[in-house]
C-alpha cells in the first residue's frame, strides 16, 4: 500500500516537471525545429509517467490495462505526428530552421540554402 | 489462414480489454469488429508468419523486445535530460543542423520502427527516408560532428544493433 504510493507520487511529480519544463522550453526555443524538439518529444516522457502513474493509482485490473494500451498508443501515435508536421514544415517552406550549422536535407530536395 | 485466425484473436483480446467486461452483448459487437478489422488488416500485423524457423521466431522476438524495453527507457530518460539541460540553461547554447545518416536495415517494418525510435529518442527528429540510398534525414539539436560515421555512431548505432537481432 505505501510503497504503491511512493511509486505513485514519483511518476506523477516526474510528469509534471516533465511537462513544466516542456512549456519553458515551447517559449524559449528559437524556431520550429527546436521548438518540436521541446513540445513533442519531451511531452512525450511527461505523458507516459503521467498514464503509468495513474495506472498504479487506480490498480484495477481491467482499467489499468487501458489506461496502459493509452500509453502504449502515445509512444506509437506521437513520433509520426511529430514527423509529419516537421516534414511538410519543411517542404512547403512554412518555416526553415533560423540556425542551422549543417543542411544535407536541402541537397536532397534539390535547393540551395 | 493461419495469419487471419491470428489477427482476429490480436484484435478480440484489445477489445476485450478495452470493453473491460464480459457480457453477450460485448461478445457479439467485439466479434463482428474484430472479424471486419481481420478483414481489412490482415496482412499488415503479422508479416513474418511464413519465417523458416516458425513458432519458435516468435517466442525469440518476445524475449529479446521484453530485455529491450528497460534499455529503451533509460536511453530515453537520458536525452530527455540532455534536452533539459537545453531548456534551463541561461542562454540555450546549442547548434541545431540536419545530417544524413545511412542504414544497414533491409526489412521496411525495421525501418519504419527504427525511424520511429529515432524521433522517440528526443534530441533527433526524422524528417525523410531516402529509399535509393537508405539514408535518414534526421535534424539533430546539438551537433556535435560532422561526420557521417560518428553522427552515426552517436545516434543510431545501438537501436540498429537490437533491430538486426529482432528482424533476423
Amino acid at each position: 500500500m505505501v510503497i504503491r504510493e511512493i511509486f505513485f507520487y514519483f511518476f506523477m511529480i516526474t510528469g509534471g516537471i516533465f511537462a513544466a519544463i516542456t512549456v519553458i522550453g515551447l517559449i524559449r526555443f528559437p524556431d520550429v525545429y527546436t521548438r518540436i524538439h521541446a513540445a513533442a518529444v519531451v511531452l512525450t516522457i511527461s505523458a507516459f509517467f503521467l498514464t503509468i502513474g495513474i495506472a498504479i493509482y487506480v490498480w484495477d485490473f481491467y482499467l489499468s490495462l487501458k489506461i496502459l494500451l493509452i500509453s502504449l498508443f502515445f509512444l506509437i501515435s506521437n513520433p509520426m505526428a511529430t514527423h509529419s508536421i516537421a516534414r511538410s514544415s519543411y517542404r512547403k517552406k512554412i518555416a526553415l530552421p533560423a540556425i542551422r550549422t549543417i543542411d544535407a536535407y536541402s541537397d536532397f530536395i534539390g535547393e540551395d540554402q | 489462414m493461419k495469419q487471419k485466425f491470428l489477427t482476429f484473436i490480436i484484435a478480440f483480446a484489445i477489445w476485450i480489454v478495452f470493453a473491460g467486461k464480459i457480457t453477450s452483448d460485448v461478445l457479439i459487437i467485439g466479434v463482428g469488429a474484430g472479424l471486419i478489422t481481420t478483414v481489412f488488416f490482415h496482412n499488415m500485423l503479422l508479416r513474418s508468419i511464413n519465417h523458416p524457423k516458425g513458432w519458435f521466431n516468435y517466442f525469440r522476438v518476445l524475449l529479446v523486445v521484453i530485455v529491450f524495453i528497460p534499455v529503451f527507457f533509460y536511453e530515453v530518460l537520458v536525452a530527455a535530460l540532455k534536452v533539459s539541460r537545453h531548456v534551463i540553461e541561461k542562454k540555450p547554447s546549442f547548434c541545431p543542423g540536419i545530417v544524413k545518416v545511412k542504414t544497414k536495415l533491409t526489412n521496411i517494418t525495421a525501418i519504419t520502427i527504427l525511424a520511429n525510435l529515432i524521433t522517440l529518442t528526443p534530441g533527433t527528429l526524422t524528417l525523410d527516408f531516402d529509399i535509393a540510398e537508405r539514408a535518414y534525414y534526421i535534424h539533430w539539436i546539438d551537433v556535435r560532428t560532422r561526420e557521417e560515421v560518428e553522427a552515426r555512431k552517436e545516434i543510431i548505432e545501438q537501436f540498429e544493433k537490437w533491430l538486426e537481432v529482432i528482424f533476423r
